[in-house]
């Protein structure tokens, strides 16, 4: 075994493995972040979310320097990764622990329904629909609700308590965003040339993710 | 009910078995065949898929890699309940360091725990032997720190740009580093691509690059050098009440048939790891062995043993771009080749890149949510700059007492008792502890220090959950009285028994044992082959 992973919860193995998994513990391998689209699909589900919905949230917490192309493209990711989502699927074992864990259940309908309270807030606090208000105004809503969200750290998708969160914490976990971040191409946990390895990232300025 | 015979059975078809199959089908004419729980695993043709889906939400690539009543129970850090083709084996890092000389001889240099019955030199040319066998890419450390009978080989991984300024760093602090051994290829070859940078190295490698075992049985079933047989339990072994001999195997399909299976052969090898192949031995007792086979020293499922570890995060004066080769990390033998002074204290030490304190934030330092491009920027502010882990791995000088034994309660299908582990440190080892994990503190400050750079945070081993990379429950020795098997693996107890590999090792070093316990099985498979 190299590097034993912590005796890790299933919140905390997720996070290591499944989003932009930063290991803190000890003897854990997991620090890397992890691609957000992976084009697998799982089960033929579809999260049915409420797409305009989903894509003001979008413009809301994304960041704009994406462009709408980008933020698009980062939602639609986020919409592929949940409908290939596989609950109760069986969660990577490794060291530290002997028991078998399962996935949680589908987190699509909790999220769903956080749409459409988004916008009934909207409607009762602003009197108007969520996708009318400026990103401002949306961002104020958002951060009402990610309130009891704990500590600083961005959950894993899987775990975030609130859709927004959710779609935030897919988009940055991807290989893109990290590079947005380094400013250099780096494709972390991307199969790359072995040589490349070497040289100096080349930087990124410029690009969009 | 199913009946098999061979010359040869292995139990147990993890990464040990398989090297010591192919070692074995090309030194003997004997049939050889394999007995293995488990289910066939994910072919490398899917796990480009498995690995997609590991990514994107944690599932486990190897689906169904495990009985689900068959586990062990206790402190169980360092033990996995896989249990398919190709073992525990099939998720594991690739790390392949070797022990070093005084692994082998701890009484006589430094006068705690025991000498192993023989020495690094003689291990020698089963190491060599494991390193061709996987495809090890390494490059040698200074001879001094890393001595070795011929080169690697395959050529080193890369030390790649985040390395690199590790690397100066660690040599600034007066630590001489080199790339990890790694069963990973750096070079293609027999059919595996070169190592892809895909970082998932543990739990699974899409591109072949990283050695799993069921290469090997692949190519030794198609050449139709070895049976195979999977989905069979062996539950006991059956021996000559006068002659100790073990006659035969017995067990069931694991399968819903739950058929029984007798397995003769000529034989044995326990090939099972340190948790299921003294869980064997104890459940195979019988009136003329009470105590379970291969027990007349009262040593079966004694001295489990392993190793902890201190790790530490450094905030570093360097400029990294976190990302480029996660799994891959620079390694130290400086510190276990030490002089005998006034307490022992022996590790490794590994250093990688890394990204904690570097990720996007949730809040800022106000606590307020941060969204869009304010996350971005708040997040590049962090990004900038250098993260090292750093991580010593000390060795544990095992008790008596840490003990495998049959747990009262927990029992499987066929109402087999399972086993149950308690680790306990020699009285030495426990009284140690404190201090020797401040001493690698105070060795990752000091190097902090000399780089410029802070320590983020030191973290210690969990205490009283085990032991990583363990070993032993059927130790090796020339007394039988104060061992479970001989110099080579052969039972004291049972001529035709042999154990191979983690269980027999007196010890388990301060370093990755995957190496070591297949040089092992190596070294026992050449004494069955001479047999």
């Amino acid at each position: 075994m190299d590097d034993t992973p912590p005796p890790a919860g299933r919140r905390t193995f997720l996070k290591l493995a499944s989003a932009l998994a930063i290991s803190t513990a000890s003897g854990c391998r997991f620090e890397t972040r992890v691609p957000a689209a992976s084009g697998a699909t799982g089960s033929d589900r579809r999260s049915d979310f409420d797409r305009t919905l989903l894509d003001a949230v979008g413009t809301a917490v994304l960041p704009a320097e994406l462009g709408d192309v980008g933020v698009a493209a980062a939602v639609g990711a986020f919409v592929a990764w949940a409908d290939g989502y596989d609950p109760v699927a069986e969660e990577m074992h490794g060291y530290g622990y002997s028991d078998i864990r399962y996935l949680p259940a589908d987190p699509a309908p909790a999220w769903r329904a956080q749409l459409a309270a988004l916008d009934l807030l909207a409607r009762r606090a602003l009197r108007a629909p969520f996708v009318q208000l400026s990103i401002d105004q949306r961002r104020v809503l958002i951060a009402t609700v990610v309130t009891g969200a704990e500590g600083d750290r961005l959950p894993a998708p899987i775990d975030a308590t609130h859709v927004a969160l959710a779609l935030l914490s897919h988009w940055a976990s991807s290989p893109d965003a990290w590079d947005l971040a380094l400013n250099a191409k780096v494709q972390t946990g991307t199969c790359r040339v072995l040589g490349d390895a070497s040289t100096t990232p080349v930087p990124i300025t410029g690009r969009r993710a | 009910m199913k009946t098999i015979d061979s010359d040869i059975v292995i139990i147990g078809s993890g990464i040990t078995a398989a090297l010591m199959a192919a070692s074995l089908v090309e030194n003997t004419k004997r049939s050889v065949t394999v007995i293995e729980a488990g289910r066939p695993t994910t072919p490398l043709t899917e796990r480009t898929k498995a690995r997609a889906r590991f990514m994107a939400y944690g599932e486990s690539p190897w689906k169904q890699d495990h009985l689900d009543d068959q586990n062990a129970y206790g402190t169980t850090w360092g033990f996995s309940p896989s249990m398919n083709v190709g073992g525990l084996a099939m998720h594991w890092g690739g790390v392949s360091p070797r022990y070093s000389p005084e692994d082998f001889r701890l009484t006589s240099l430094y006068g705690v725990g025991d000498d192993w019955p023989f020495s690094y030199e003689e291990l020698d040319p089963f190491y060599q032997e494991a390193e061709e066998r996987m495809g090890v890419a390494g490059e040698q450390g200074p001879v001094a720190l890393d001595p070795r009978g011929k080169p690697y080989p395959l050529p080193p991984l890369p030390v790649n740009f985040n390395l690199a300024q590790l690397q100066a760093f660690a040599t600034q602090a007066g630590v001489a580093t080199w790339s990890t051994p790694s069963a990973k290829l750096s070079v293609a070859r027999d059919g595996r691509s070169q190592c892809q940078r895909c970082d998932t190295c543990y739990p699974v490698c899409p591109s072949g690059a990283k050695y799993t075992p069921d290469f090997t049985w692949d190519a030794l079933v198609r050449d139709g050098k070895v049976t195979l047989v999977t989905e069979t339990l062996v539950r006991r072994l059956v021996a000559d009440p006068k002659t100790g001999a073990i006659v035969r195997a017995t067990g069931n399909r694991t399968d819903a048939t739950g058929e029984e299976v007798t397995i003769n052969a000529t034989t044995f090898v326990l090939a099972a790891g340190f948790a299921w192949s003294p869980h064997l031995l104890l459940l195979s007792r019988d009136a003329a062995h009470p105590d379970g086979l291969a027990n007349r020293s009262g040593l079966v499922g004694k001295y489990l043993a392993g190793h902890r570890n201190v790790n530490a995060y450094l905030n570093l004066p360097l400029e990294l771009y976190p990302g480029i080769n996660v799994q891959h990390s620079l390694v130290s033998k400086q510190f276990m080749r030490v002089p005998r002074s006034g307490r022992y204290l022996r590790h490794d030490l590994r250093l990688w890149e890394s990204s904690v304190g570097r990720e996007p934030r949730l809040r800022d330092d106000a606590g307020k949510p941060l969204f869009g491009d304010a996350l971005l920027h708040d997040w590049r502010t962090r990004a900038k700059g250098a993260t090292a882990r750093i991580r010593a791995y000390y060795d544990v000088i095992p008790d008596r007492e840490s003990t495998l034994t049959l747990h009262r309660a927990k029992v499987n299908r066929f109402g087999d008792p399972m086993p149950t582990m308690s680790f306990r440190d020699a009285p030495e080892s426990a009284a140690l502890k404190p201090w020797q994990e401040e001493q690698i503190a105070a060795l990752f400050r000091k190097m902090a220090k000399a780089g410029n750079g802070t320590v983020l945070k030191i973290e210690n081993s969990v205490n009283d959950l085990g032991q990583e990379h363990p070993t032993g429950g059927c130790r090796m020795g020339d007394d039988p009285i104060q061992s479970v098997v001989d110099r080579w693996g052969r039972a004291h107890d049972h001529e035709n028994l042999w154990v191979a590999g983690a269980p027999t090792q007196p010890s388990a070093s301060c370093c990755n044992g995957t190496l070591t316990f297949v040089a092992n099985g190596l070294r026992t498979a050449s004494a069955i082959a001479r047999a």
